[in-house]
């Protein structure tokens, strides 16, 4: 079997991600998929899973390698809260159960990647907080997240990773810059890497501000 | 029925003609005849567009057959189009339909399905859109890019060797092969080669010295970094092999009482090896040190592997010393005349991490930070004869060997030396001094294996 490259997507669909916003970020999401269809290494190696969250969590797509993938619906309720930190909860939950660590018998996979979408704060502050120290116990090669609108805040996810970037706008052009900077990454996941070394983002589009 | 109609309308407007009411009954079933049957259609649709429909994915160049259940109560007739030009075809079942073929565009096709109920022939036809999506063939996209002119540390995209060693009295010697090539993720993207080899054959004492790098591909200069490797620890042993009587005397020595585990002899030699190739690979460190201090960047811009192996035929057999650090092989092989009774010995420990890529560098400081961390990677041995010594970048080992545990599998290295042999399209002769090896090799080098497009080297000593 090939190595793969586990990608997870966590994707905020709390009732303020109704209408355009969730429109813009299916488009994103097909295009990032189209790009990579087109990229050998990403065939041969990436994964993709997504985990939507409001006021239910739910993976809506198993870890799956992009030559099978079908992107599937995602659906927003007409409002309700923001469960980031049950989100969280099910990523490292699915991470043990489908991240193949490399052993004497088994081929490892590559260190996933994960990137969070979120246009609000979290709900579950008490789960999120406490989560957190969980999700970095699992070995990412990078963690992005992504604040995405006027109202999204960044204070939290600047908890959850270094690499916070913000959108100013929620329409399709941002998103789809945004997935663009999203597959460049993927597309360099699966490299050889040292034990330690963190890998270097790449420079993101003028529509993605780095948040210090 | 017919007489209780006709009572209840003349009842409501007395003596009517005929013909009138036999309009309004026509008119009148009719009408509730076709609302009958646009529910029918309604209940259809419904049950139709609830159907679950899957259809997986295909890929270019790739034979694909699935079936996907369409049973519909009350739907017997329908078709599927839109896969005209795509290489499938659709051959209706009864209950469902089968697409079959090898698809020769890729896309996502939307299939129209048609349908109408059973009931009545006269309703319209209904569609159903299901999207098929048929991958790329992942051969077909990868680009031969030519690195760009004028970049730091240029390096020939392959590179082959072949060290002929001629028969002495009669008794033909041990060549060695390499050849090293660069991998289609690097191609793809006009990347250099990062690995590189070095081989020496001492023509007055015959000893051997073999050196394969890998440099890390996520590291600038790395292939600056693998070369320096390989002609440090090399050079070195060159030149300490050139006068190495002491050396070959403790060898002697060592053989005699090899089989007292904990002997004087296995210590002389253990530290002979130590400042042989030990010291090398130390070199090795130092010298790509100073280069990046030269350039003003840190080391790890030019992180790689080392793999070095000496080796020479004495009257009582071969020694053989190895060092070691990063992911890859070095593997002592022997097998019989028949290619029967393998036997393998990994000469070290691949540095491996939990997950893929993870390994250490010889640019890393822990490797030297004290005599005992340099010493578990060198290994020497003394062996009556052996078929093969393979020291190969992880662009070949991990392709073929997946695992730690494959990695100390006699037999899977029994199908390994088979398969470069045996190739189909590239197969590699390993007769005595057949100087056409190297070629073969470079052209073995090719061989697809889905997800490993990393550079790949390997040299053999046989």
């Amino acid at each position: 079997m090939t190595r793969r490259l586990p990608v997870y997507i966590l994707i905020d669909t709390s009732g303020s991600m109704k209408g355009e916003p969730i429109e813009a970020v299916k488009v994103g999401l097909a295009d990032m998929v189209a790009t990579l269809r087109q990229d050998p290494y990403a065939l041969d190696t990436v994964c993709i899973s997504i985990i939507t969250f409001n006021n239910e969590v739910k993976q809506i797509l198993p870890l799956t390698p992009l030559a099978d993938l079908q992107l599937p619906e995602i659906n927003t309720p007409e409002s309700g809260p923001t469960n980031t930190g049950a989100a969280l909860k099910m990523l490292c939950e699915m991470y043990d159960k489908e991240v193949i660590r490399g052993s004497k018998e088994k081929k490892g996979d590559w260190m996933p990647l994960l990137f969070v979408l979120t246009d609000g704060k979290p709900s579950d502050i008490m789960d999120y907080k406490n989560i957190i120290p969980v999700v970095k116990s699992h070995a990412f090669t990078n963690i992005v997240a992504c604040a995405a609108g006027p109202k999204a805040k960044t204070e939290h996810l600047k908890q959850l990773t270094d690499n916070v970037v913000s959108l100013d706008t929620m329409d399709s052009q941002t998103f789809r810059k945004f997935f663009e900077w999203v597959s460049m990454q993927v597309q360099t996941g699966g490299k050889s890497v040292g034990t330690t070394d963190e890998v270097a983002l790449p420079e993101p589009p003028a529509e993605v501000n780095i948040v210090i | 029925m017919m007489e209780k109609i006709i009572e209840i309308i003349k009842k409501i407007s007395g003596e009517v003609p005929q013909n009138l009411i036999e309009n309004f009954l026509s008119d009148t079933v009719s009408k509730f005849w076709k609302q009958y049957v646009m529910d029918i259609e309604t209940v259809i649709k419904n049950r139709v567009e609830s159907l679950k429909i899957t259809i997986p994915n295909a890929m270019v160049n790739k034979e694909y057959k699935i079936e996907i259940p369409f049973d519909i109560e009350g739907v017997s007739e329908y078709s599927v189009e839109g896969l005209d030009d795509t290489g499938l075809a659709v051959e209706k079942q009864e209950k469902s339909f089968i697409i079959s073929g090898t698809p020769t565009k890729s896309g996502t096709f939307s299939l129209s399905i048609k349908y109408r109920h059973d009931v009545s022939k006269l309703g319209e036809y209904l569609e159903r859109k299901v999207d098929l999506i048929v991958n790329p063939d992942p051969r077909t996209l990868w680009k031969d890019l030519p690195v760009p002119d004028g970049i730091e540390y240029p390096k020939k995209n392959q590179q082959a060797e072949y060290v002929k060693v001629t028969a002495l009295d009669g008794t033909p010697r041990k060549d060695i092969v390499a050849a090293s090539k660069r991998g289609r993720s690097h191609a793809n993207e006009g990347k250099p080669r990062d690995d590189d080899f070095r081989l020496y054959h001492n023509d007055e004492n015959d000893w051997y010295v073999i050196a394969v790098a890998d440099g890390a591909g996520s590291a600038k200069y790395s292939r600056e970094g693998s070369r320096i490797a390989c002609e440090t620890a090399v050079n070195h042993c060159v030149n300490e092999l050139k006068n190495c009587e002491k050396f070959e005397e403790n060898i002697t020595q060592y053989n005699l009482f090899k089989d007292e585990s904990e002997s004087e002899a296995r210590k002389y030699v253990g530290d002979d090896i130590y400042k042989l190739i030990g010291v090398a690979a130390f070199k090795a460190h130092k010298a790509i040190d100073n280069e990046a201090e030269k350039k003003g960047v840190a080391s790890k811009l030019y992180a790689t592997t080392l793999l070095l192996a000496i080796a020479k035929k004495f009257d009582f057999g071969w020694f053989v010393a190895t060092f070691w650090v990063g992911d890859g092989a070095i593997c002592l092989y022997t097998e019989d005349k028949n290619g029967e009774n393998p036997q393998s010995v990994l000469l070290g420990v691949p540095d491996e991490g939990e997950y893929a890529g993870q390994t250490r560098f010889l640019t890393m400081p822990e490797i030297f930070k004290d005599s005992t961390s340099l010493y578990k990677r060198l290994r020497f041995r003394i062996v009556n004869d052996f078929t093969a010594l393979f020291l190969m970048t992880d662009g070949v080992s991990d392709p073929w060997f997946e695992t730690d545990s494959n990695l100390n599998n006699s037999e899977k290295w029994q199908a390994f030396y088979k398969e470069i042999q045996d190739n189909k399209d590239h197969p590699v002769n390993l007769e005595d001094d057949n100087e056409n090896a190297k070629d073969e090799l470079l052209g073995w080098l090719d061989f697809w294996s889905p997800g490993n497009h990393d550079d790949r080297t390997i040299a053999i000593l046989y």
